[in-house]
């Protein structure tokens, strides 16, 4: 996958300024950034969910915005904010989109069976949407993302709010995923979540790549990737000094 | 909890100083967001005004009327039954009230109960009940004592009124705040809708009788005068005769039930305070009950393919969706009411059960916004100008499934009704060429000028800022049908003029010619939608 001078402004604030980005197919790829540093603006544009102002998107050879059939078709998303069918129940949800993407019937109910079962999601498989918690969201959103077999996954924040259990299922199902060959780009600002998971990342800051490579490289000789991440987006010590010296100790 | 300062008691005049500072801020802030919004708020305060002033004028006007007293108490009544029932419907829009956002304070119950009812006496609809209470004790006030008990019973009416409003709010905040509570706080907008239909029934059949109208007034107040807070009205009459049994009961009647809500109010209030939200518990895991096997019955009917899947979604969300539900009532409910108001109103006439086709055909408007931001789900698996095309006949279809046969029952009932059988055939043809019309000018308009539906507000149906793109879509959209829908009417209209005998030609010239129109919008619509699936995600994700 590959991204050049990729532009994005909303008015007067520019989102994205000019990314160029080379992303190895069949890795696991971090995507982070503090909030607002246009993560979620740049996998929009790379998903074809937002036009950018200027730029290429190639994903597998294709352009996303020349050729959105053939991309379309190849790509899982898994957007922010878990946006999906509030008054289809789980399963209705996921019949619907195997349906819309032109898969069999008698496929989908199969496939659909053991993404429910798999996210631990069928007992849940017959209530609305609107009904489901935070981290039954995200699963379901996931198997929405899967239930095509797509090539590149693209998944945003797909742990924020996700209980530890829903989260080791779904890191269990990106696994057997990527094992297969399959590549999954997803953006977290939990760095101990992307240094155990990935093993390419990019980290962006105030819309830019601020730097990206193999999980070492961008380590460097940092402790961790936290304070690698720190230094490269320019944070640093204790902000509030010695403020709030009235805080704690039990007085009044 | 040593040491801190929050463990300090506060009086309750203190905390409602608060209360009635944080409403005003709240007031003002809320105006300060947007133009439209203060000119709304400034608009309410306006028509509460110049309504109450004219009530208070109208109810002047009957002193010395020998119903005047009566027409006061019933007033009263329904002013009282206003309060009861409007904050399920406007509800939520008064945060100072909302016992979720203090839970987290230190407050007792006493306290913060006075400053709830302080803040609640502020604003347009109290300054409305102020004037119109006001008004009702000026009939029956003759003499200084009778003065003296209506300057009484006007404050506690007012007090009754709000403290009546903010109990029944509390006692159904546990309704309100789960989500079928809101799903049937948007059903409420019906109630409304079909009330306002109601009304105007009930005018046209009172313009029929002679007389004043003051006779069922009168018949309502003699059972109304014996309930608080309408009693306190009738006390005020009952002080210029003298009869002090019948002013002690009103007036104390009315106390004694205030006081009895404010207990409710308090009982209600601390439970809400103290117990658990049910939201977070957890729901045992549930069946796949009759609703699969319907639904299984119904996707048996429907074609195979992405039309088939895109219909039944439809047909789906048409009934479980709480606003496309209430669109589909409006639309079916005011398509059999509006006939029978205008054939009461004494112009029934087989053409005007085309409102019925228009009002169907409305349902085609903003496709993609009524999916909210779910269409990115919907954009994902449209490649195509052929995807795109599938996705608006399905939908289409679907209002053709539930359209087409009661536009056919409601034109076909007016005809038997009026014994007008021989306008039958154009009235139909015109109200399927309607209906097609509308149908493609819908799925343009979906296309062109898509905007989103606050899913979370049950009253508003346009995101702010999107209102006049609505409208505009909405009012264009339906010019484009009359106009598109033109060579039908004046084909039907020469055909009358001529007396001609080939009227039943009609409807399959207009049936026809819904189709091709339907047809040829799908057509136009299917290419903009699949260039434009940023654009609408955008414009129909906002909020």
């Amino acid at each position: 996958m590959s991204v050049r001078g990729l532009w994005k402004r909303f008015g007067e604030q520019v989102a994205v300024s000019g990314i160029d980005l080379d992303l190895p197919a069949g890795r696991f790829v971090g995507l982070v950034g503090p909030n607002g540093a246009g993560k979620t603006t740049t996998l929009s544009m790379i998903t074809g969910l937002l036009r950018p102002d200027s730029g290429v998107v190639e994903v597998a050879g294709t352009d996303v915005w020349r050729d959105p059939v053939a991309v379309k078709a190849r790509i899982g998303v898994l957007p922010e904010g878990l946006r999906l069918f509030e008054r289809l129940s789980g399963r209705e949800l996921l019949t619907y989109l195997g349906r819309l993407r032109g898969l069999p019937a008698d496929e989908v109910d199969r496939r659909t069976n053991q993404l429910l079962d798999v996210l631990d999601l069928s007992g849940a498989q017959h209530k609305l949407v609107v009904d489901y918690s935070t981290g039954m969201r995200k699963k379901t959103g996931l198997a929405a993302a899967l239930l095509h077999n797509p090539e590149v996954l693209f998944l945003d924040e797909p742990f924020e709010g996700v209980d530890p259990v829903s989260a080791q299922i779904i890191r269990g199902v990106l696994e057997r995923y990527t094992a297969s060959g399959a590549t999954v780009v997803f953006s977290s600002h939990v760095m101990e979540l992307v240094e155990s998971l990935c093993d390419w990342v990019a980290v962006m800051a105030a819309g830019r790549i601020r730097a990206h490579g193999p999980l070492d490289e961008v380590r460097g000789d940092a402790e961790s990737l936290q304070s690698a991440f720190l230094g490269l987006v320019g944070a640093h010590g204790n902000p509030a000094g010695d403020r709030l010296d009235w805080l704690g100790g039990g007085g009044t | 909890m040593s040491g801190g300062m929050g463990t300090a008691e506060l009086s309750a005049s203190s905390v409602a100083g608060t209360f009635l500072r944080l409403k005003l801020s709240l007031l003002r802030n809320g105006v300060r967001q947007s133009k439209g919004r203060s000119a709304a708020f400034v608009g309410s305060l306006v028509v509460a005004g110049l309504f109450g002033v004219l009530g208070l004028l109208i109810m002047v006007a009957l002193r010395g009327h020998e119903d005047g007293p009566a027409a006061g108490v019933a007033l009263v009544a329904a002013t009282a039954l206003g309060w009861a029932f409007m904050p399920l419907f406007v509800g939520a829009a008064d945060e100072t009230l909302d016992p979720g956002r203090l839970v987290m304070l230190p407050l007792r119950p006493r306290p913060l109960l006075t400053a709830q009812l302080v803040a609640s006496l502020v604003g347009a609809g109290p300054l409305f009940t102020l004037l119109l209470v006001a008004g009702a004790v000026v009939p029956g006030a003759r003499g200084g004592a009778a003065t003296v008990v209506a300057v009484c019973a006007v404050a506690l009416v007012l007090l009754t009124c709000t403290t009546l409003s903010r109990t029944l709010a509390t006692a159904n905040a546990g309704l309100l705040s789960s989500r079928k509570g809101r799903d049937l706080a948007v059903l409420s907008g019906l109630v409304v809708a079909f009330g306002i239909q109601g009304v105007n029934l009930g005018f046209s059949v009172l313009a029929d009788e002679d007389g004043d109208g003051l006779g069922p007034v009168a018949a309502v107040a003699e059972v109304a005068r014996w309930v608080p807070p309408a009693s306190a009205v009738d006390a005020v009459r009952a002080a210029g005769e003298g009869s002090w049994g019948f002013v002690a009961y009103g007036l104390g009647g009315t106390l004694l039930a205030c006081g009895l809500l404010l207990l409710w109010w308090s009982r209600t209030l601390t439970r809400l305070m103290t117990a658990p939200d049910a939201s977070t518990l957890q729901a045992a895991p549930e069946s796949a009950g009759a609703r699969g096997a319907a639904e299984r019955g119904l996707a048996a009917w429907l074609p195979e393919g992405r039309t088939g899947t895109v219909m039944r979604r439809a047909l789906t969300y048409a009934w479980r969706d709480p606003k496309t539900k209430m669109g589909w009532a409006m639309s079916l409910g005011m398509g059999l009411l509006l006939p029978l108001v205008f054939a009461v109103q004494g112009n029934g006439s087989v053409y005007n059960a085309c409102w019925v086709a228009a009002l169907l055909g409305l349902q085609m408007y903003n496709q993609f916004g009524q999916d909210y931001s779910g269409f990115w789900l919907v954009a994902q698996t449209i490649g195509t100008d052929r995807d795109a095309y599938l996705e608006l006949r399905g939908r289409a279809l679907a209002i053709g499934l539930i359209g087409l046969p009661f536009t056919c029952v409601v034109v076909v009932g007016s005809a038997a009704a009026f014994g007008a059988w021989g306008s039958l055939p154009d009235g139909l043809g015109l109200a399927l060429a309607l209906l097609g019309a509308l149908v493609a000018a819908g799925a343009v308009t979906s296309a062109r000028f898509p905007y989103s539906i606050p899913q979370d507000n049950a009253m508003k149906n346009v995101a702010p800022g999107q209102g006049a793109l609505a409208w505009f879509s909405i009012i264009g959209g339906m010019l484009a049908g009359g106009v598109l829908c033109a060579p039908v009417i004046a084909l039907t209209v020469w055909a009358h003029a001529q007396d001609a005998a080939w009227t039943w030609a009609l409807l399959p010239a207009g049936a026809g010619y819904g189709l091709l129109l339907a047809w040829a919008g799908l057509r136009i619509a299917a290419p903009m939608t699949a260039a434009r699936l940023p654009e609408i995600l955008a414009a129909v994700s906002r909020s």
